[in-house]
């Protein structure tokens, strides 16, 4: 069974990333790779994505053979897609402990930022399009 | 430079959409498939993936020994990704470009259905780094 493992957070998160001293940057992205790693070896790691900020998000429309409209305006509380992590796992408990794990990466001063991951199954119905 | 477009939904769009007809749902699937292929064709392809329905989304937190705790709550504005594309551009207009190709995806009756879609570029990933 194919999960992913979503991070996402507002603007005003990532700012609060941002102003992280640089050795809890680089403690938060170690736990992040170390994760990945164990990941590959245990052979569940599907494939991961880190995005960039929600500075360089822009929304688009199109209406049919129309040109985009584009837009990149969001609401203070929407939530920015950051990362993921697809993982393919026995059960749905692995990937919430997976999803846990992620949350218990290091944050400001080494403690768990314990950010909230979303869970979500791939679909595996016909309206899957890949 | 990759981009990732997403289609992002609340709960109620995706109420909305499986009450579409039959019809007006299997011209959208065919779209769809039409346009990944348009896309690989065209060599920007780089992935794409469809996710499960809202209501088998779950939060996960850590709790005090680590063990995950679950929650199926959301509030009902929460924005769900119901599915992206990765693709590998010259120029950011040339995701936009793509972008709004998706989002005039038909909906009821065969109109574009002009869903907005989020674009960001995206970093190199830790796979791509061989890690």
């Amino acid at each position: 069974m194919k999960y992913i493992l979503l991070m996402a957070g507002t603007k005003a998160g990532v700012d609060n990333y941002r102003a992280w001293t640089k050795k809890d940057i680089d403690t938060h992205m170690a736990g992040l790779k170390s994760l990945v790693i164990d990941l590959r070896e245990s052979g569940e790691l599907v494939a991961d994505q880190g995005l960039t900020g929600p500075e360089e998000a822009i929304v688009v429309c199109g209406q049919k053979e129309g040109m985009p409209v584009t837009d990149g305006i969001f609401p203070e509380s929407k939530e920015f897609l950051l990362g993921y992590w697809i993982v393919d796992v026995a059960t749905p408990e692995r990937a919430y402990a997976l999803a846990a794990r992620l949350s218990t990466v290091p944050g400001p001063g080494g403690a768990p930022t314990n950010m909230p991951i979303e869970v979500r199954e791939l679909a595996s119905h016909p309206l899957n399009w890949s | 430079m990759k981009y990732i477009l997403m289609m992002n939904a609340t709960k109620a769009n995706f109420d909305m959409y499986a009450q579409w007809s039959k019809e007006d749902l299997q011209r959208n699937v065919a779209f769809m498939r039409a346009f990944s292929k348009e896309l690989k064709d065209s060599g920007v392809f780089v992935a794409t993936e469809g996710l499960g329905w809202p209501n088998e989304a779950r939060i996960v937190r850590a709790g005090r020994d680590g063990e995950p705790i679950t929650d199926g709550v959301f509030a009902e504005s929460k924005e769900f990704l119901a599915g992206y594309w990765i693709v590998d551009v010259e120029s950011p207009d040339q995701a936009c470009k793509i972008a709004a190709r998706v989002s005039a995806a038909p909906g009821p009756g065969g109109t574009a259905a002009s869903m907005p879609i989020e674009v960001r570029q995206v970093l190199t990933s830790f796979t791509d780094l061989g890690i």
